[in-house]
């Protein structure tokens, strides 16, 4: 990780921006396949690729595309992937729910909750079969963790010492369900506890401290060969009001899951949300709301030559 | 009227009805209520829906638990990509239950939908309903019009045993289907739509839209075919069905499966054997290597081309 503040806030920005795009052509019919948007995760996203060794491997969900588009600088990639075309970033043979991008570290893509859990349990313990310097990250919702791979993957994981980061991204909902809806709370850090396995928790968006966190983590999964659990609270942006539902004649609150969202238009104002919940919020305070504006124009800028 | 909304219409008169029922799945009331197909569901005082946590095989495990007890059950289940999670209930938990002479006293269904409309890759690449079912042998329906809905919704929705029920997602938006009726077994598990001497049309896993379309184009060219749909996975008795070819000899199957293992092979070895056939079409997937990517599964079809390679 060899990154200055300026370039780590520029990645925010872009990973904002280029998705904002990808939204747009989404709400023009222009892609068949289901893609997850990730506004609102912006800031971990960033964080996990700047903090990746060389030899790590990430394993992803059906919402990847903020983590992939970490990964890789391009934009124009992923649209073709999106539409299926041959110059996509996986030859269009992924989509987007099940992308991956091995060359970058992205091994395995799961669209099936969980599924991803056990798969990046073993790849995380090659890592110690072959001796090798390297860690597993895998990300899965606060849905995923309802599922009984997530449980026993970080029990396998705990038994026989796999380094890998489990990390949670609990935004409260499952597709349209809130976490109040479908079950009781879920305490991650006794849970993890329980199974002797550490236990960190993030919050506030601020990408520089999520660095800083995720470094230190990966440090501690290396030196320990132990698996680490952090439960990062999200909130997944772009919801909006239904008013044409038959059943909600008053219209109906519809949080974001899948989708072109209608909510967010291109623009250079990129803030969603004024708040905590809102990465791009966060780095205005941070940088300054001048400097975001700016840098957002300026992959505004970038994005419409690199189309050309 | 379209096919989801006659769906949701029957689901919901059903589910109204019934006390001592427990109708849970993930979503099943929220957000688009599984695309539409249970929206405005609600169950007398006695009942319960639950909308549940992610976890299908204990999902599954619970359907049979209810059942077990007394209790009948309606796991909705967006699609049977996630049942694959469920193998081990499906096989294990069910052949143990069955085994039992006095059976399920409860009632047990999963109703769901086999993804049929494509574009989701690796995940959707199993759409026969059949593989699934053959598995442990479970009894199994696809519904893809006004008269299988009408005949196998009421009858099997809430009824003492287990079973599955699929709907197709490709159908959703479209026009209602409402083919005349000719027959229908006693079980629900073969339709006959036209009875015709000029040639034997036959439907499996979600494909009858593709049949009907060919009979109708075939009724305009002057032609009358028969027109069946098999709407559970095989082995069935095939008696009906084989009478008709013994008068056509001449065969055409659809399957919109992308199975390595058809529900149409036994069918069409049985009619080969059996008669001096003039004519079979098959028309299924041609799979290459782009089985597992996202593509449309639409299948595409020249039916006057069909018609001309008939006659
Ligand atoms: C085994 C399985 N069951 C159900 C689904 C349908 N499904 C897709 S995304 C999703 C919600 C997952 O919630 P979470 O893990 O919190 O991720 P989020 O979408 O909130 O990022 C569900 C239920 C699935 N993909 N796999
Ligand atoms: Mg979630």
């Amino acid at each position: 990780m060899n990154m200055d503040k300026r370039s780590i806030a520029r990645e925010v920005i872009r990973l904002r921006v280029q998705q904002m795009v990808v939204n747009e052509w989404y709400k023009a019919g222009r892609f068949k396949i289901p893609i997850h948007l990730g506004f609102g995760h912006e800031a971990l996203a960033v964080a996990v690729s700047a903090v990746m060794g060389r030899g790590d491997w990430l394993f992803l969900t059906h919402r990847n595309i903020a983590y992939n588009l970490g990964r890789e600088k391009s934009l124009k990639p992923f649209l073709d992937e999106y539409s299926l075309k041959p110059t996509g970033v996986a030859g269009g043979r992924f989509g987007s729910m099940n992308l991956i991008h091995p060359s970058r570290g992205i091994l395995y893509t799961s669209s099936i909750l969980a599924n991803q859990f056990p798969v990046a349990v073993g790849s995380a313990f090659g890592f110690t079969v072959s001796d090798a310097n390297g860690i597993a990250i895998v990300c899965g919702g606060d849905g995923a963790i309802e599922e009984g791979a997530f449980y026993e993957s970080v029990l396998m994981a705990a038994s026989i010492k796999a380094p890998i980061l489990f990390l949670i991204e609990n935004n409260e909902w499952s597709m349209h369900t809130s976490i109040r809806e479908r079950r009781v709370d879920i305490d991650l850090k006794k849970l993890a506890s329980s199974l002797g396995v550490l236990y960190v928790s993030l919050k506030g968006n601020n990408v520089f401290a999520y660095i800083q966190a995720l470094a230190r983590a990966r440090k501690q999964i290396l030196t320990s060969r132990a698996p680490l659990c952090i439960e990062v609270k999200v909130n997944t942006l772009g919801d909006w009001y239904d008013m044409k539902n038959p059943l909600y004649p008053q219209g109906k609150f519809v949080k974001y899951h899948t989708g072109a969202s209608p909510s967010v238009m291109l623009s250079e104002e990129v803030v969603l949300q004024k708040n905590a919940d809102d990465p791009l919020f966060v780095l205005g305070k941070l940088i300054s709301e001048a400097s975001v504006k700016k840098m957002a124009v300026q992959e505004l800028a970038h994005i419409r030559k690199e189309m050309i | 009227m379209t096919y989801l909304s006659f769906l949701n219409c029957i689901l919901r008169k059903e589910i109204a009805t019934h006390t001592n029922l427990v109708v849970f799945g993930q979503n099943i009331s929220a957000g688009s209520y599984l695309g539409g197909l249970t929206a405005g569901l609600s169950v007398p005082p006695e009942s319960r829906i639950i909308n549940t946590i992610n976890a299908e095989n204990s999902l599954v495990g619970f359907g049979f638990g209810l059942a077990l007890s007394g209790t009948n059950a309606i796991f909705f289940m967006r699609q049977i990509d996630f049942l694959l999670l469920t193998t081990d209930q499906l096989v294990n938990t069910y052949n143990i239950i069955r085994n039992n002479p006095a059976g399920l006293p409860g009632s047990f269904t999963i109703m769901t939908t086999v993804i049929d409309q494509g574009y989701e890759g690796p995940q959707s690449s199993s759409n026969n309903l059949g593989d699934f079912c053959s598995l442990a042998r479970i009894d199994a329906f696809t519904v893809t019009n006004k008269r299988d809905i009408e005949a196998i919704i009421p009858a099997q929705l809430v009824s003492p045993g287990f079973r599955i029920i699929a709907a197709s997602p490709r159908l959703y938006k479209t026009d209602l289907l409402e083919p005349p009726l000719a027959y229908r077994s006693p079980t629900g598990n073969l339709f006959q739509y036209q009875e015709g001497n000029d040639t034997t049309i036959i439907c499996f896993n979600l494909s009858f839209p593709y049949g009907y379309a060919l009979a109708q184009a075939m009724q305009t060219k002057g032609l009358h075919p028969s027109l069946f749909s098999v709407n559970i996975p095989v082995p069935i008795k095939w008696n009906v069905i084989l009478e008709s070819v013994k008068k056509t000899k001449k065969l055409v199957i659809f399957d919109d499966s992308k199975s390595m293992n058809c529900s149409y092979y036994a069918l069409l070895a049985e009619a080969r054997l059996r008669f001096n056939l003039q004519k079979e079409i098959i028309i299924t997937r041609h799979l290459g290597s782009d089985w597992l990517t996202p593509n449309s599964d639409q299948l595409e079809i020249d039916y006057q081309k069909v018609i001309k390679d008939i006659v």
